[in-house]
């Protein structure tokens, strides 16, 4: 048995490093020793899917706690309110964590990155199909460090920013706060493989003839997304080093009692923090770009527009890191150049909607649910960006750092727009990767339901942070009341729908019709498309030549 | 085709190499930005960082007047009272003065601490020059002792010209005293810049020597 096995694993990794001919491990050793894109990306998904549930039950809960002033579910008992409090302060940190590092990032890079990179520029597989496994595998490691640090010492009640002096040894002393550390050190260590594997793959396996400006905009998101985790997350590492040593070797970089300065902190942490909100979001840009230009049977207009509006999105994103910094005490020539700076991505991201509304223009749309989710997504990001470029005047944000109504807004504009692109690509690709359909009455009800749940979440919360409701505080004042109420009326509904998220993935893959290579049409015009569906285990031996290919095509 | 896959994986290991060079320099870049956040405020005056100046200002002092006060804080893990003698001087911009703050070490061993410090309003960081001061280096207390410590600045005349600073009429000094690095030396207090010897002359003055009661 034991040798069997060892043979099974030599096997395994043998055949994944020299393109896996004839080797096709079966159970747990395909999934545990995968080295195939497509199971990774798979595994990928999965890991979010469970991640979601975690995270998603973490914000039901705070918005139960809101729906009414006063305490409500101090499982401490009474007389514990401030360890119920840190209680509380570890449901936002961890649904933080959660959301970013273990459920958009997963499904959006890890997942359809993964799956359909190669598939898209016509490459058998990544180029480091072992490196991927372990990506995967630190990912899954990093998960349960953080539920392990959740329940280590009253947790890490941190907030996902981790400001010190909150989270020194001074007022987080457990070792909560450090295995909160390591598991972001271990998920980020697989970002940064991820990245690495994700570029090199797109520079050097592109098929013949798929030339850079040929190839389509999720790939061009992806690349996009892969350098600023190459270059945000060292920082992050870093940053979070320092605050490890500070914690508990003595060191003092962010200690100003000892000559450190907490702001450093501040400035290292979004530095990769600013980055961090565009690796979510920009890998959706590339999905709702798929999927307009499939449903409006065009070709997306302004191609090399749309690629260079995300290139720049991702190099001026490095520059804007302060405008989160507005009240740490920044003087007034700083505070002008991070608001002109920030107010100036609003140009690409116009470059971008206006490129989305153009590829409808006059195109024949097909409402699928896919496109209701990119149009939806649409709506949400353009919401949020709205209150962004509202946000980025120091003036008003001084006024609301730290209320609902900037909740409200990164809300909108990263999270659930970045939900609604992962609904996009699930929607649109289901079909390719299980060869199966999704049930069209249950996933349009899950659109509307879904789209009306968050809006009713977090559109009230505009208003309740305009009237000065803070974050990250389990209790308010009885005037704040109404739109809570609101709000949690919304939260019942999302959650409703995620159920039904979730019963939907379940009948299409045990009752989903089968669906046929290219189930969309004349519309959907990339390489994925031309592989049967489900997508085989190995695809592209033999490599597509796309060179007598038109670039508009 | 064997061939093509074994270009490839050249080609992708040297793709690979080089942006895990990227990655590495970008951790490296991370640290690095420690000393250069540090040399990026005494530049400019960044977060209330005070200027260092070798000498008074050679233009005369001009007539108008600011208040400058006086903040003392101490690490707990420095057994020591550290307060100013005045808590606030009003100066003429331009001149040089000489403030004193009250040290004493109320534990019975000799301590050695250092002083980290800043101004605020923060924009005024840049017109605060010291000529010299305590926080150049390291202090050592014997065990009881007390002793005057001080510091000599001056407040630049520019700060009346720069429209951002219409507003300020006090700038109020802040010193935070901590225990110096163990091991470290004469290195872990280490002049900003090469005013060690200089701060002799206003270094530690003993009071007494007396022993504090209690």
């Amino acid at each position: 048995m034991m040798a069997d096995q060892e043979t099974a694993v030599a096997g395994g990794h043998d055949g994944g490093h020299d393109g896996g001919h004839g080797h096709h491990p079966t159970g747990w050793r395909r999934w545990l020793f995968s080295t195939n894109h497509k199971d990774i990306g798979t595994m990928y998904i999965v890991l979010s899917l469970v991640a979601a549930l975690v995270g998603g039950a973490m914000s039901f809960w705070i918005r139960l706690e809101l729906l009414d002033p006063g305490i409500q579910f101090n499982v401490f008992g009474a007389g514990e309110e401030a360890a119920y409090f840190q209680f509380y302060n570890v449901l936002v940190t961890g649904h933080a964590f959660i959301m970013v590092f273990f459920v958009v990032m997963p499904a959006l890079i890890g997942g359809f990155g993964n799956w359909f990179v190669p598939l898209m520029i016509g490459a058998p597989d990544m180029a480091f199909p072992r490196m991927n496994n372990v990506s995967f595998w630190l990912l899954a490691a990093a998960l349960v460090l953080l539920l392990v640090a959740a329940f280590t010492q009253g947790g890490p009640g941190t907030g996902w920013t981790i400001y010190p002096p909150l989270s020194n040894a001074d007022f987080h002393p457990g070792a909560a706060v450090d295995l909160g550390i390591l598991s972001l050190h271990l998920a980020g260590a697989s970002s940064v493989l991820g990245a690495i594997n994700l570029i090199t793959t797109i520079f050097n396996m592109r098929a013949p003839g798929m030339t850079i400006h040929r190839m389509p905009l999720f790939c061009w998101s992806i690349l996009v997304t892969a350098f600023l985790l190459l270059m945000a997350i060292p920082v992050l590492a870093g940053g979070l080093t320092m605050l490890l040593t500070d914690r508990n070797f003595g060191t003092a970089f962010f200690d100003a009692a000892r000559g450190g300065d907490p702001v450093l902190w501040q400035h290292i942490f979004w530095f990769f923090g600013h980055p961090e909100v565009y690796i979510i979001i920009i890998p959706a840009f590339g999905i709702v770009s798929q999927v307009v230009s499939t449903f409006s049977r065009k070709p997306i207009f302004g191609y090399l527009g749309m690629v260079y509006a995300m290139v720049f999105i991702g190099f001026v994103g490095f520059v804007v890191w302060a405008h989160h910094m507005y009240t740490a005490g920044l003087d007034v020539d700083t505070r002008a150049y991070f608001i002109s700076a920030s107010l100036v991505i609003a140009v690409p991201t116009g470059i971008k909607i206006f490129s989305w509304l153009a590829t409808m223009w006059g195109g024949s749309i097909d409402f699928r649910v896919p496109m209701m989710f990119a149009c939806g997504f649409i709506f949400l990001f353009v919401m949020g960006g709205v209150t962004g470029v509202a946000l980025a005047n120091a003036g008003m944000d001084i006024a609301f750092h730290d209320t609902y109504f900037v909740v409200a807004h990164f809300h909108y504009v990263m999270a659930i727009a970045a939900v609604f692109g992962m609904f996009t690509g699930f929607y649109y690709w289901i079909g390719k990767m299980c060869g199966r359909q999704y049930p069209r009455v249950l996933a349009r009800i899950h659109f509307w339901s879904f789209f009306i749940g968050v809006n009713v979440v977090f559109f009230p919360q505009h208003f309740s942070g305009m009237a000065g409701m803070p974050r990250r505080i389990p209790d308010y004042p009885d005037n704040y009341w109404g739109w809570n109420y609101v709000s949690s009326i919304g939260a019942f509904i999302t959650t409703a729908s995620t159920l039904l998220f979730f019963f939907i993935v379940w009948r299409t893959l045990t009752a989903g019709e089968k669906v046929p290579a290219n189930q969309w049409g004349e519309g959907a015009t990339t390489l994925e498309w031309t592989v049967e569906s489900p997508a085989p285990f190995h695809t592209f031996e033999e490599l597509p030549d796309m060179t007598d290919k038109q670039a508009d095509e | 085709m064997t061939a093509t896959r074994t270009d490839n994986r050249k080609k992708n290991r040297l793709t690979a190499m080089v942006l895990f060079t990227v990655a590495g320099s970008m951790v490296g870049l991370a640290f690095a930005a420690v000393p250069l956040y540090k040399l990026f405020c005494q530049v400019t005056g960044f977060g209330g960082t005070p200027r260092i100046a070798a000498q008074a200002p050679a233009a005369a002092p001009t007539d108008r007047t600011i208040t400058v006060r006086f903040d003392a804080n101490v690490n707990p893990a420095l057994p020591w009272r550290f307060e100013p003698k005045k808590t606030q001087v009003t100066v003429r911009a331009g001149e040089p003065t000489v403030a004193y703050y009250r040290a004493t070490n109320w534990s019975d061993a000799p301590v050695t601490g250092t002083a980290t410090f800043n101004v605020t309003p923060f924009k005024a960081g840049e017109y605060f020059s010291k000529i010299d001061c305590f926080c150049f280096t390291e202090q050592r207390l014997e065990a009881g002792e007390e002793v005057a410590m001080g510091v000599e600045f001056f407040v630049d005349p520019e700060i009346f010209n720069d429209p951002n600073t219409q507003d300020v009429t006090a700038i109020t000094l802040s010193y935070t005293f901590y225990p110096a690095a163990k091991g470290k030396g004469k290195k872990g207090g280490k002049p900003r810049q090469a005013k060690a010897k200089q701060a002799k002359s206003l270094g530690p003055v003993s009071v007494a020597g007396r022993p504090v009661k209690g």
